[in-house]
């Protein structure tokens, strides 16, 4: 059964980091969205005739939206057939909250809210081109708290443009007075194509994050957060117990998933496809009655590229590998394949077996992909 | 039917890297119709890829020219080209010993350069008939005026009949093919005596063997044959002979005074030896042609593939380099840090360069070249003389009495301005001033004893880049001369790297050895660990650096619609890391064995 992903595209402004597809919110270009939407719905629908299990609302920022919008576009979703007790997220900003568009969620059985708030600190917010404030997160919480949602992710990032390790601390510290169930905390990339890259080309100082400091504040928040009782299941992610993200999980554990709306990506039956990125190709393509597929971005993945992925993808977590899991899934014992390696980064402690289970130490989660880049195969 | 040979000449064209022979030589090809405009790729001689990038010729051609003449005559002109660097003057020499004459190009802005004289010297040697060309008189700055001095007060060359040109345009094309004619004698030798006949180069064919080049001096050659190598002795039955029109062309025979080529399935190059005579082997010829000497390796360096499982792959190639390159040299050498490899010799720098590019292009090989080294004369205490070409092997300090290394001769052209540059380079190189000469009021020639290893660290680039291009080099081989010589050992992690260690004058060593830690501390990537890196001399440490350990490599988010992405690039670094070398438990970039080459001072 595939989870699903649905992708929004409409921001109020794109920050200075972001390389994810999305355009100014507009109401003629949202009207276009919903009704392509609606029509790749219903062009897809027999591919999750099995139901979905879980959702993501995502974007973009979904909450942007006027409350009719959003209705419209939960409306389209309840074509889908939702297992019992599925989770439903929505990604939601500071700022773009109200409590009736929280009600609307929750009448449409959303249970978690993911929401991006980045920092505590104003000033880097504002350099980051974020439209919210400090003050704008608490009082987002306290009204999502009010409408009664009981399992709220914030998202923070760390190595922003100036941002010291103290003031790095002082966010963690003020997210988890917050005391949210889940919290994901993204080192700071430079895109390619986004404003800090051009900033960074242009010879801007302090932009490009500091590989030690970034480190020393991975380190910090990794101790901090696991003494205020969080479980580290994910590089960059931290849950209360029972709280990790399910629809994140299925990914990590290269299960099959369905993204609608311009530019989500789909992976079922071992073809990984993308929408078109593009909001008025999206909605031809799919008034024409075609699934509204990027040809040049259809990826028919090999074995190799499948067991690449799934060791990639496994070793960012906690729960790690299991080898009858992947001997099952490939029909090949994953030591058959990677035998003397795991034997390498086993000696070196650098990789170790926990009740069956292989797993990456997690003193090794921030040069992760030195270590994985050893698995892909060619 | 053979020509009459009075109505043969055979030239070469002896010119500076840039001053136009190239384009000469397909002017004369177009010219006498040997190949159609559309035939005629562009620079025809210059058959390598690599050639052309460098706009130098490595492997010797020939092709034959037939040239109606003003006398109504019809000649056959062959002209024989030479490789253009100072790695390769034996091979010019045997290619102007099979001439009796050649074209000296000079161009008509920038004058005689120091390559060009060395070869005219070869020429004159070889009692051949110069023709001076003054090419691109179309260039706005163009002083034939000038450079006709220039050759008479250097070469001491009537340049009164030099014949101004613009291969460029194809202006004073038919005037060359007329003085060619006129000025160049027809062979002398004779058909009726026994077979002798000059290798001037040679070329591997999969199906016909080892082909050598040859001039014809004495005698003639054709199908059934059974030739004998003079330096060697060994015996061959020629299947086929031919002419170049520049592709392989077959003919009854070859007479006295023609040139061309012989297939007699040999299965290697090295019996087809440059500079070997041919003869009969029914009816041989009482002594060979002089000059004959096997090529000398002047620089060595190891070959090693960076994936070991690669060293099949690379002997191979280096196998089948060799059926075409007689002059390179290998044997099979074991580095503690880089596994198997071998040990190669070359005629110079360029040469190594040369087969280095061919083998990562042609053969698709991932390679190390280690820092290049010279021999060196090891006399130990026990009175025995060592010769040292990897300095791996040199022995322990305790055990040398004294080293010699190798010097050269070098001869340099310069503009009078960049005198005080190039005596201030020689003085960093431990050059010793020989002599000095003006060639015309404003150029100047300076000799300088050099050691030949100063002359393969970063002499050429620093040359160029201190007279911002106008200077010119040649050097030759003088003999040895003691020095006080150590060697460096570089340690990674503790452990020396035996393919980084190298022999480095006592007064130098304490710089290089900084200099050398700090350029390794940038070329080699962070690991997951420190990794120390020092320079030592026997167990002294001389210089130390070290280089933190990986903190960062990660990515930060990975979810659905990054995957491929992501999956995409770790495939690209692992693709990069092939380059990487593993020494002990540290990953070592190929440019880091260059490093020690590289360094500028």
């Amino acid at each position: 059964m595939p989870s699903l992903y649905v992708h929004v595209p409409f921001c109020r402004r794109k920050c200075n980091y972001c390389a994810f597809f999305s355009i100014p919110y507009t109401k003629a270009e949202v009207s276009s969205y919903l009704r392509g939407i609606k029509r790749e719905i219903g062009l897809r629908l027999q591919e999750a005739e099995g139901g979905i299990s879980s959702l993501i609302l995502g974007g973009g920022t979904p909450t942007v939206l006027s409350r009719e919008e959003l209705e419209c576009l939960l409306d389209s979703l309840e074509l889908f057939a939702f297992q019992a007790g599925a989770e439903k997220t929505v990604e939601a900003n500071p700022g773009t909250l109200d409590s009736g568009k929280l009600d609307l969620l929750l009448s449409y059985g959303f249970n978690r809210i993911s929401l991006g708030i980045q920092s505590f600190d104003n000033d880097l917010l504002k350099k980051i081109g974020r439209i919210h404030s400090a003050q704008d997160v608490y009082h987002s919480i306290k009204l999502i708290r009010q409408a009664g949602f009981e399992n709220i992710n914030l998202d923070l990032m760390f190595g922003l443009p100036g941002q010291t390790i103290s003031a790095w601390q002082e966010t963690l510290q003020r997210a988890v007075d917050q005391e949210p169930e889940h919290l994901s905390l993204y080192a700071l990339t430079i895109e390619e194509g986004t404003p800090l890259a051009r900033l960074a080309a242009e010879g801007e100082e302090g932009i490009v994050p500091d590989d030690d400091l970034q480190a020393d504040m991975y380190e910090l928040a990794t101790d901090y957060l696991q003494k205020q009782g969080y479980l580290h299941y994910e590089i960059s992610n931290f849950a209360r117990p029972s709280f990790e993200c399910r629809h994140n999980l299925s990914y990590w554990r290269s299960e099959e998933y369905m993204g609608l709306g311009p530019g989500a990506v789909s992976c079922l039956n071992g073809v990984r496809y993308k929408n078109w990125e593009n909001i008025f190709k999206y909605s031809n393509i799919t008034q024409k009655g075609s699934k509204p597929v990027d040809p040049l971005e259809t990826e028919i993945l090999t074995p190799k590229q499948l067991i690449s992925e799934y060791i990639m993808l496994g070793l960012r977590t906690a729960e790690g590998i299991d080898p009858e899991l992947f001997a099952r899934k490939f029909g090949r014992q994953i030591q058959d394949i990677y035998g003397q390696l795991l034997l390498k980064y086993i000696n070196k402690k650098i990789i170790y077996l926990e009740k069956g289970r292989i797993k990456l130490n997690p003193s090794y989660y921030f040069v992760a992909n030195s270590i994985i880049r050893d698995f892909i195969l060619e | 039917m053979a020509k009459a040979s009075s109505k043969i000449r055979n030239f070469s064209i002896i010119a500076h890297i840039d001053h136009g022979k190239s384009t000469l030589a397909d002017r004369l090809i177009e010219y006498t119709g040997t190949l159609s405009t559309r035939e005629l790729k562009e620079q025809v001689l210059d058959s390598m890829d690599l050639e052309r990038e460098r706009g130098i010729t490595i492997k010797l051609q020939a092709v034959r020219l037939l040239y109606q003449a003003k006398d109504g005559e019809t000649y056959e002109l062959n002209l024989i080209d030479t490789p253009g660097h100072v790695d390769f003057s034996y091979e010019v020499s045997r290619s102007l010993a099979a001439c009796e004459g050649a074209l000296l190009v000079v161009d008509a802005v920038q004058g005689i350069e120091a390559q060009t004289l060395a070869n005219v010297y070869l020429a004159l040697e070889n009692d051949l008939e110069i023709i001076p060309v003054i090419n691109k008189i179309d260039l706005p700055s163009a002083d034939p005026e000038r450079i006709k001095r220039e050759i008479e007060e250097v070469i001491g060359l009537d340049a009164s009949n030099a014949i101004l040109a613009s291969a460029k345009l194809g202006q004073g094309v038919e005037e060359i093919l007329e003085a060619i004619v006129q000025r160049i004698p027809p062979p002398k030798g004779d058909d009726e005596k026994p077979l002798k006949a000059l290798i001037f180069d040679s070329k591997f064919d999969s199906y016909k063997g080892a082909i050598p080049y040859i001039r014809v001096f004495d005698g003639k050659v054709s199908k059934g044959t059974n030739i004998k190598m003079m330096s060697s002795g060994k015996v061959f039955e020629v299947t086929e002979v031919g002419i170049f029109t520049p592709a392989m062309n077959i003919v009854e025979a070859l007479h006295a005074g023609e040139v061309g080529y012989i297939a007699a399935s040999i299965k290697n190059v090295s019996d087809t030896r440059v500079g070997d005579t041919i003869t009969d082997a029914d009816c041989p010829a009482s002594e060979a042609l002089p000059g004959y000497r096997k090529a000398v390796s002047m620089v060595f360096c190891g070959l090693y593939p960076v994936e070991t499982s690669d060293y099949d792959k690379l002997r191979d190639a280096l196998e089948k380099l060799q059926l075409n390159d007689a002059s390179l040299m290998y044997e099979k050498e074991t580095s503690a840090a880089l596994g198997f490899g071998f040990r190669c010799g070359f005629l110079g720098l360029l040469h190594m360069e040369i087969v280095q590019e061919r083998l990562e292009r042609e053969f698709g090989l991932n390679i190390i070249t280690t820092a290049p080294s010279v021999v060196y004369k090891v006399n130990t205490v026990n009175n025995e003389q060592l010769l040292i070409d990897n300095p791996a092997l040199m022995p322990e300090e305790g055990q040398i009495a004294s080293i010699e290394e190798p010097v050269v001769k070098a001869t340099i052209f310069v503009p009078s301005e960049f005198v005080g540059a190039i005596m201030e380079l020689n003085r960093e190189k431990r050059g010793t001033f020989l002599t000095m000469d003006y060639i015309t009021t404003s150029r100047v020639s300076l000799t300088y004893e050099l050691p030949l290893s100063e002359i393969i660290y970063d002499y050429f680039d620093q040359l160029k880049s201190r007279t911002k291009g106008y200077a010119s080099l040649d050097y030759e081989l003088i003999g040895y001369k003691e020095a006080k010589l150590v060697k460096l050992d570089i340690l990674i992690n503790g452990e020396v790297v035996d393919a980084l260690s190298f022999i480095v004058h006592k007064d130098r060593a304490y710089a290089r050895g900084r200099k050398l830690v700090e350029k390794l501390r940038g070329l080699i990537p962070r690991q997951m660990f420190e990794v120390p890196i020092q320079a030592a001399i026997g167990s002294r440490v001389i210089a130390r650096e070290s280089i933190r350990a990986l903190r960062k490599d990660v990515l930060a988010k990975c979810y659905g619609g990054d995957i491929t992405r992501k999956r995409k690039l770790l495939e690209k670094q692992k693709e990069g890391k092939k380059r990487l070398k593993q020494v002990g438990s540290v990953e070592i970039p190929q440019e880091a064995f260059m490093a020690v080459l590289k360094m500028d001072d």
